[in-house]
């Protein structure tokens, strides 16, 4: 009796839950996250019982989880898996469970086998023990959005307690960033590292912006060997000696650079292989990694894997070209300092003539927290200073964001306030001319304003899509 | 020519958000005026001579980061740090930085850890973490005759209590402030201010920022005249818009 009302349960939860969805589409909203809210209070342990029906794939980290899904996305195809996904930041407990139910049938019966799960640091903690993934990537720990999670070690203890509730998962960690390698440490799990080979990449060393100078094990100061950027690179306590550990999916060189692409070599068990990447930016060739790594071990080979890496475009708002005005608007999500400085560096690579727009928001996806614009290296834009017709900045916190473009060495006469979005954009295509590049670089909830803006005047995709 | 030197303390542990930020802004707005600037970081093992400079900051960091700067802090640069309160020196201390230049940080579990013991405040760990905006009133800072209101962003779990001779910083008008309890935020000790306040607190807060920066000069030329004005356009606009949007 008891058995059958757990099943009803389990029944009624994904009966209530496609309702849900589907009413929500007739009101045309996207439905992401009430559904699953509505479905764990029906079935609070939803997540127990969905566990045997998918074989589960979860993508954890502070920086590029929707970026190495994609990829890793890729790979399930190349490898003829059917797969369902979550998409659009719906990476909370809810978002994962409305995911979860949408591939199964009313009799509980799933539609695909596969599950490829963005999760949450935070929601991880709990959800993973429960869901019991295959596979487990931890991209990176770099600070984000510090007012609601509280301290960067807290998101990464919370992300160990999942993984030591999973036992049995294959790891997929980045052996450059010292926190997330330590995931590995005397961990009973199987663990794939993948990284960048020693002077692949050798860059000045930002100290002062490092989020983990200091051993995790015993607080000793790391000396390092080489450095990509922020915290990242082949790191090593002189006095415990834990150390970057030894790569299997290493990037052993990189061949070219521009500012749409790189082309990289990856050295993997047994093989050795060149791939161009169609996404800009050091820290994409970690995300490629990622998804090697795990297209690696679904037995994929040098070919299946190029053609992933190389047929890979940027997912929503990472990185997207819009044609407006005879112009190309490319909208890069910006969401800490270490994308920031990431997404600058890329700029400085552009080489004609530019205008370039920053939308800040406060608001709680976002971070209600500005203050880590002034972690971000706007000091840097000077270099291409000459290049830009002008700095635009919009969103609920512009003020600040001119304050501190200012700051940074910019003159005030060629920073403009712009409200709302509506003027932002017609005041960039306006100081610029055709065939020109327009880039605009919002916080999540104004990437939410600014495409649902420009979905009046162009095409675009509804996020959930 | 004028010349100031500022010392950053732990600028690789204690850099909790955005805390270079008030670096950037007493070096802009000194080198805007022709003040000349150089600023000095140092850290763990470094020696920290109070008398080679003009202003003094430390900033917040993580606990785990806090736990590892603890002895060089308590062993190392005490005295230094203890001597430059002591002498007027201006001292700008935010967040775990406020918390360490006081007596001591008593933990939720009773524990109490001493801290610097420069100023007469104490902390008491909190059950739930102060977050947000805050606006508080300057009684000593005037701006158009009023009090000069200065906007930022708290976010702490310790509640800290002044003892005597120390005088809160400011007022709260929307925050928490200090404890959250008496309505203040911050400490002022002779040349040393503390705030929750942190990141962009003086580039947002330009009348602040001066006020250090004039004291700085005040005490190494005594013959300082007073600071050129500076067109401060975008400073107000931000710390106006935000002032509009949270107490009117
Ligand atoms: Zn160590």
């Amino acid at each position: 009796m008891r058995k059958f009302f757990e099943k009803f349960r389990l029944g009624l939860a994904i009966i209530v839950t496609k309702l849900t969805v589907f009413g929500l589409r007739l009101l045309g909203r996207g439905g992401t996250s009430l559904p699953g809210k509505i479905a764990l209070k029906i079935c609070p342990d939803i997540f127990f019982k969905l566990s045997d029906k998918f074989r589960i794939i979860m993508v954890t980290g502070t920086n590029g989880k929707t970026t190495t899904s994609r990829i890793i996305a890729g790979m399930l195809d190349k490898a003829g898996l059917k797969y369902i996904t979550n998409k659009s930041g719906a990476n909370l407990a809810s978002g994962i469970a409305t995911t979860l139910i949408s591939a199964l049938s009313l009799t509980g019966r799933p539609l695909v086998r596969t599950a490829l799960l963005e999760t949450d640091e935070a929601a991880f903690r709990t959800i993973a023990p429960k869901l019991k993934p295959e596979i487990v990537i931890v991209t990176n720990f770099f600070r984000d959005q510090l007012d609601r999670f509280g301290e960067l070690y807290a998101t990464l203890n919370s992300v160990r307690e999942g993984i030591q509730g999973s036992p049995e998962s294959k790891l997929i960690l980045n052996a450059d960033d010292s926190l997330c390698a330590s995931l590995g440490q005397n961990a009973p799990n199987p663990v794939i590292y993948f990284g960048l080979g020693d002077e692949v990449y050798p860059e000045e060393f930002l100290i002062a912006n490092a989020d983990a100078a200091y051993c995790i094990n015993c607080k000793s100061r790391y000396e390092y060997l080489s450095s990509s950027f922020g915290h990242l690179g082949h790191f090593k306590c002189p006095n415990c000696g834990y150390e970057r550990p030894v790569a299997q999916v290493e990037c052993t060189q990189v061949l070219d650079y521009d500012n749409i692409s790189s082309t990289i070599e990856i050295k993997l068990p047994g093989e050795k292989f060149a791939a161009k990447l169609a996404l800009p930016g050091l820290y994409n060739i970690y995300n490629a990694l990622a998804g090697t790594a795990v297209g690696h071990m679904l037995d994929l080979k040098e070919p299946d894997l190029v053609y992933v890496l190389e047929g890979f475009e940027c997912g929503f708002g990472r990185m997207e070209t819009l044609p407006v005005n005879g112009r190309d608007l490319k909208l890069i999500l910006v969401k800490n300092p270490t994308g920031f400085n990431q997404v600058l560096k890329y700029l400085l690579t552009q080489k004609e003539n530019c205008v370039v727009g920053f939308a800040i928001n406060d608001k709680l996806a976002d971070g209600t927290d500005i203050s880590w614009l002034w972690d971000v290296d706007f000091e840097i834009l000077s270099f291409m200073q000459n290049k830009v017709r002008g700095f635009f900045v919009s969103g609920t916190r512009a003020e600040d964001m001119a304050v501190r473009l200012k700051y940074s060495g910019i003159p005030s006469d060629s920073i403009f306030i712009k409200h709302p979005d509506t003027e932002l954009i017609d005041s960039m295509i306006e100081a610029s001319k055709e065939n020109e590049t327009m880039y605009l670089l919002p916080t999540y909830t104004a990437m939410l304003d600014i495409r649902k803006n420009l979905k009046k005047r162009f095409n675009l995709k509804e996020f959930w899509e | 020519m004028y010349e100031l030197n500022i010392c950053h303390l732990y600028p690789d542990l204690l850099n909790l958000y955005g805390d270079r930020g008030n670096i950037i802004a007493l070096s802009r707005r000194c080198e805007w005026r022709d003040i000349e600037v150089k600023v000095e970081n140092i850290s763990i093992g470094d020696t920290f001579k109070y008398e080679n400079y003009d202003i003094v900051f430390i900033g917040g960091g993580q606990d785990y980061e806090q736990t590892i700067i603890q002895d060089d802090l308590m062993n190392g640069k005490r005295q230094e740090i203890v001597e430059a309160v002591e002498s007027g020196k201006v001292f700008l201390g935010i967040c775990g930085g406020f918390q360490l230049l006081g007596k001591y940080y008593k933990t939720n579990d009773g524990k109490e850890i001493e801290c610097l013991g420069a100023i007469n405040i104490w902390t008491h760990g909190g059950d739930t973490r102060l977050i947000g905006d805050i606006v508080f009133e300057i009684d000593f800072l005037k701006n158009n005759g009023e009090n000069y209101r200065v906007v930022g962003f708290e976010n702490h779990a310790g509640k800290t209590y002044l003892g005597e001779g120390v005088k809160p910083l400011g007022k709260v008008i929307k925050g928490s402030g200090n404890n959250g309890e008496d309505g203040f935020e911050g400490a002022v000790y002779k040349n040393t201010f503390c705030t929750y306040s942190h990141g962009s607190l003086l580039p947002k807060n330009p009348v602040l920022a001066d006020h250090l920066i004039m004291l700085a000069l005040l005490n190494k030329y005594p013959d300082f005249q007073g600071l050129s004005p500076l067109n401060d356009d975008l400073e107000n606009l931000a710390h106006e818009s935000l002032i509009k949007r949270f107490i009117e």
